[in-house]
């Protein structure tokens, strides 16, 4: 075989009577429409942080947008020029390019957006693009299939295809409808059927011919044998890694993408025996040798990261690729290939085509110099400065080279460029300027607080939020108008995650275990927040802040003072308490002098607040849930008289003494007293409750209270409180509805001291210094507690009669775990001034109401 | 309330309102009128010497008082070289800072240019100091809403 002369000239113009070139013109609007996707990727990429953008934007913009489009119109161009096809119909070509354009449009605004179902709908328009694009060129190209360029067809048909399977997994991906671990197997699938597929085929099988024109040489001898020779390895590797990054079979991801390295350095065998022939020359001939070579680059650290990353882990881990990927390889590949062809199929004569070349390729070397050193500094460890002059460099380079070729267009259409006045350069420089300035001055800055003034309440609420497993803990977060929310979000997952508010203040990416604290500002209405990472909404990664107005039931509720059980389900732990509301004193007195305490307890009906705006029945021990607080030492006697107010039998039991139950222990009927008599010989935080069966009704409405006997080591401190915990079900006590909630363990909300976020509403007090003890007993009926200060750090902890830890052990401890009926205490010293709260780290019940918190002052 | 930092607010405003108000009213009164209505002898040292006196009023009152009252009400603030990193407040501070010295640069560039004989240099700067001083009174009026 001898070298072969390849000119890629304008396609063959249809000979239409009367009208303008068809085609010529048909391919400069459709490189229009690509240079209009890579600006709307580079605005993007400039503008994402201070617009809050998603980060997978730009990249959709360039490779779903520019690449797709222009693989789309240019496969077919060199099919149609090189395979000596007839020119399709300019109807199919138009639908298609529509078509494609809008589902583009769809995934990008369906998935920005948060509507799944569009993103699905325009990834699956995508597909029907890509096999239909894919399907028409196979069949046209059969003909043509025994000549020196039929592998070019058959580099295109396994890209289409490449395609087709990419966007299909986008669509899963966006619809979010996966477990997390496949969600990120078939993003790693997803990335590399796209990358190394669809684009990378595409542009190998192009630069077979493409190469030797824009260098403006032969094609070398055995070019088409290397070609046909590669393709099937290409093929059959790609197909491996994907489907073993689908699989998450590793070692077999790796030989598939080994399979495609060596395919891809088959390919290049002879590019770079073409350019031993001619040396690149031109600003075309460079950008695109640059961007084959990143292209080599990318393959090896990919080849590297799959191996030393489990499938799941492969997608997060490549996120640091982007630039090189994006930039060094797309994005040269496509630009400097544009640089070659856009001036070619704009056309107007060997002068015109010249003249456009010379303003494409005007000041190409610091553009391309300018762009390949910034790539690396990107991705590599430098400060953060160097980074960012890095980022600079690499969107002014890019956007010359965009604002050239579309000046070429423009040029071509008739459009010229006249030197503007320097008033209007001005106007320009200070606009662009003053635009650079308000977009950092709102950086990070969320707009609630530009919006009509709200009436800070000066309240400040944090929520501990946590990311992971595709969802966002807590879903809901209830905060009163006019209250400062603050969240400290932490990611809990092994991929990163960020999370974003609707009002704009969002969290830098996470990192796994990272952390963030989220100033959302004052509240002013319900706000929606989500992971903007692409899909993660769509999973279920998302999160209402309601406000005190918005939301329904408790407040309603409250209204007519009675609520109906299953209804009452949300109660708005937010909202206000009664202003004749009074806290349950959580204060803990020292117990009082002597060794005998007598005291009467009386059953009484009462109607409580049990939660903000919410009243209910309960049964008390004199008139409180919980009942009275005994406090005493070891071996002091307790003598109480109990009355029976209420309207039916009960009796009570004190776990702090050791008796025989039978008397002490009955049932008395209304009217009735008894007198139970008992040692406390043992110390610890104890239960006491009505005796009386069905005791889980009896304690669910409210029958208990604590014993504290002293241990005799006891410490002074500086405050002592105590804090009992239980369930609250609400309803007609006793009722059938009430009941069964009961039986199957669903209260309506978890409290300390006998109402749900009582202490979000009245804190418990401290000082910044102080030795704070809080006594704690877990009343049930069914749940325990695991009993967590937010900010702070047990270094005593004394449980069920034994410490488990003291002042100066090595060891501190986090929470302090009860079992239903059990108690003890914790003690901490608040470090500094704040708001610290306390809740039972089951988030069901602290979330629920078993929540409070320590104001602690200087 | 009034109190003496009502003065030195008052006067920080008066500082900027002065300097961006000349501005445009050199830019959009006098110029026009200068162009129309002089021959381009007259027309030339007319515009230098309002050019001089602007930037003798710049330098000698104008800098003195911004940044002698922008630092009082920065400290009567609390502001630190940190808060300025920090969202909100500190960063339109800071954004508004960078702004101001911009255009402080510009306008010294264009004072250069006029004075050497770089008639289309010392237009654009003058143009885009003028355009950017109005980007840092619009970040100025960000400051008191948060």
């Amino acid at each position: 075989m001898t070298s072969t002369d390849v000119r890629l000239e304008p396609p063959p113009r249809q000979p239409l009577p009367g009208g303008p070139p068809r085609r010529s013109s048909w391919h400069a609007r459709a490189n229009a429409v690509v240079l209009v996707w890579l600006a709307l990727a580079l605005a993007a990429a400039a503008l994402g942080d201070p617009l809050a953008l998603p980060r997978w934007l730009p990249v959709h913009l360039l490779l779903l947008g520019a690449v797709t489009n222009a693989a789309v119109t240019w496969s077919e161009h060199f099919a149609v020029a090189l395979l000596r096809l007839p020119p399709p119909r300019p109807r199919w070509s138009g639908l298609r390019l529509a078509v494609l354009n809008t589902g583009v449009t769809a995934v990008l605004a369906g998935a920005v957006g948060g509507v799944p179902a569009v993103a699905v709908g325009g990834a699956v328009l995508v597909v029907g693009v890509a096999v239909g694009h894919t399907a028409v060129l196979a069949v046209r190209s059969r003909s043509a299939l025994h000549g020196r360029f039929s592998y070019l067809a058959r580099w295109y048909i396994c890209s289409g295809a490449a395609l087709a399977v990419g966007a299909a997994l986008g669509a899963v991906l966006v619809s979010g409808s996966l477990p997390q671990v496949w969600q990120e197997r078939l993003l790693a699938a997803h990335v590399h059927a796209n990358l190394l597929g669809w684009v990378g085929l595409a542009v190998l099988g192009t630069l077979f011919t493409l190469w030797p024109t824009v260098l403006r040489t032969r094609i070398v001898e055995g070019t088409s044998a290397w070609a046909r020779r590669s393709l099937p390895l290409a093929a059959v590797g790609l197909v491996g890694a994907v489907g073993a990054l689908t699989a998450g079979i590793r070692w077999a991801a790796v030989v598939g993408l080994a399979l495609y390295a060596a395919a891809a350095v088959l390919a290049l065998v002879p590019l770079l025996r073409t350019a031993r022939q001619r040396r690149p020359h031109s600003g075309a001939s460079w950008t695109v040798a640059a961007g084959t070579g990143w292209f080599a680059i990318i393959l090896a650290a990919d080849v590297a990261v799959v191996a030393t990353h489990p499938a799941h882990a492969v997608a997060d881990a490549l996120g640091t690729l982007l630039p090189p990927v994006l930039v060094g390889f797309v994005g040269q590949v496509l630009l400097g290939s544009l640089m070659f062809l856009l001036p070619v199929v704009l056309g107007g004569g060997p002068a015109t085509v010249k003249r456009g070349t010379a303003l494409v390729e005007r000041w190409w070397l610091p553009r391309l110099i300018a762009v390949n050193a910034a790539v690396p500094l990107t991705v590599l460890p430098v400060p953060p400065w160097a980074e960012t002059s890095a980022w600079a460099l690499l969107l002014a380079g890019l956007t010359v080279s965009v604002a050239l070729l579309a000046a070429a267009f423009l040029r071509s259409r008739g459009l010229t460029w006249h030197t503007p006045s320097p008033a209007v350069v001005g106007t320009a420089l200070g606009a662009a300027l003053s635009a650079v300035a308000i977009g950092v001055a709102g950086s990070g800055l969320g707009p609630a607080t530009e919006t009509e003034p709200v009436a800070a309440t000066g309240g400040t609420r944090t929520v501990e939020v946590s990311l992971g497993n595709m969802t966002i803990d807590p879903g809901v977060v209830s905060v009163d108008i006019g209250e400062e929310l603050v969240l400290r979000v932490r990611n809990d997952d092994v991929q990163a995650h960020d999370l974003y508010l609707d009002n704009g203040a969002r969290t830098p990416m996470l990192d796994p275990g990272q952390s963030a604290v989220l100033e959302v500002g004052v509240v002013t209405g319900p706000m929606e927040g989500w992971c903007t990472v692409m899909g993660h909404r769509a999973a279920g990664m998302d999160m209402r802040v309601e406000t005190g107005e918005g939301s329904d039931a408790g407040t309603d509720s409250a209204a007519d003072g009675s609520v109906s059980g299953a209804e009452s389900a949300h109660l708005d732990l937010s909202g206000e308490m009664s202003p004749d509301w009074r806290p349950y004193d959580a204060v803990l007195e020292p117990a009082p002098g002597g060794t005998e305490h007598e005291v009467e307890i009386r059953v009484e009906e009462t109607e409580l607040e049990v939660a903000p705006g919410v009243r209910q029945s309960m049964w008390t021990f004199n008139g409180s849930v919980p009942g009275p607080v005994l406090r005493g030492r070891v071996g002091d006697v307790f003598t109480v008289t109990f009355v029976n107010d209420g309207t039916m039998g009960h009796g009570i039991d004190f776990h702090a003494g050791s008796l025989a139950p039978d008397e002490p222990m009955r049932t008395i009927r209304p009217g009735e007293r008894l007198t139970y008599r008992f040692r406390a010989e043992m110390a610890g935080a104890w239960l006491y409750h009505c005796s009386t069966a069905p005791m889980l009704q009896h304690l669910g409405n409210g029958m208990y209270g604590a014993v504290v006997v002293d241990p005799p080591d006891l410490e002074p401190v500086d405050r002592e409180y105590l804090l009992v915990q239980g369930e609250l079900y609400l309803g007609e006590p006793g009722g059938a509805e009430q009941v069964a909630r009961m039986d199957a363990g669903e209260p309506d909300a978890w409290v300390f001291n006998g109402t749900a976020a009582g202490y979000d509403h009245a804190p418990l007090e401290a000082a910044a210094g102080e030795r704070v003890r809080i006594w704690a007993v877990a009343a049930g009926p069914t749940s325990g507690t695991s009993l967590h200060v937010v900010g702070a750090r047990f270094d005593t902890v004394y449980k069920e009669g034994a410490y488990r830890l003291r002042p100066g052990d090595d060891g501190g401890a986090q929470a302090l775990d009860l079992a239903p009926a059990q108690g003890g205490f914790v003690e901490t010293v608040f470090p500094e001034p704040g708001t610290y709260p306390f809740v039972d780290h089951d988030f069901r019940h602290g979330e629920n109401g078993a929540h409070g918190l320590f104001e602690v002052t200087e | 309330m009034l109190t003496i930092w009502t003065v030195v607010r008052f006067l920080h405003v008066l500082g900027a309102a002065l300097w961006v108000g000349g501005q445009l009213t050199v830019s959009l009164v006098v110029l026009p009128l200068a162009r129309r209505g002089l021959d381009a002898e007259r027309r030339g040292s007319v515009l230098t010497a309002i050019g001089r006196r602007f930037g003798l009023l710049t330098v000698a009152f104008f800098l003195p008082v911004q940044i002698g009252t922008g630092i009082a009400l920065a400290w009567r603030r609390g502001v630190t070289w940190e808060s300025l990193l920090v969202p909100g407040y500190g960063r339109i501070l800071a954004a508004k800072l960078a702004l101001f010295a911009v255009v402080m640069l510009a306008a010294a560039l264009h004072g250069a240019a006029s004075s050497r004989g770089y008639p289309v240099l010392a237009r654009v700067m003058a143009v885009t100091s003028l355009v950017t001083s109005v980007g840092v009174v619009a970040l100025a009026t960000a400051l008191p809403v948060t």
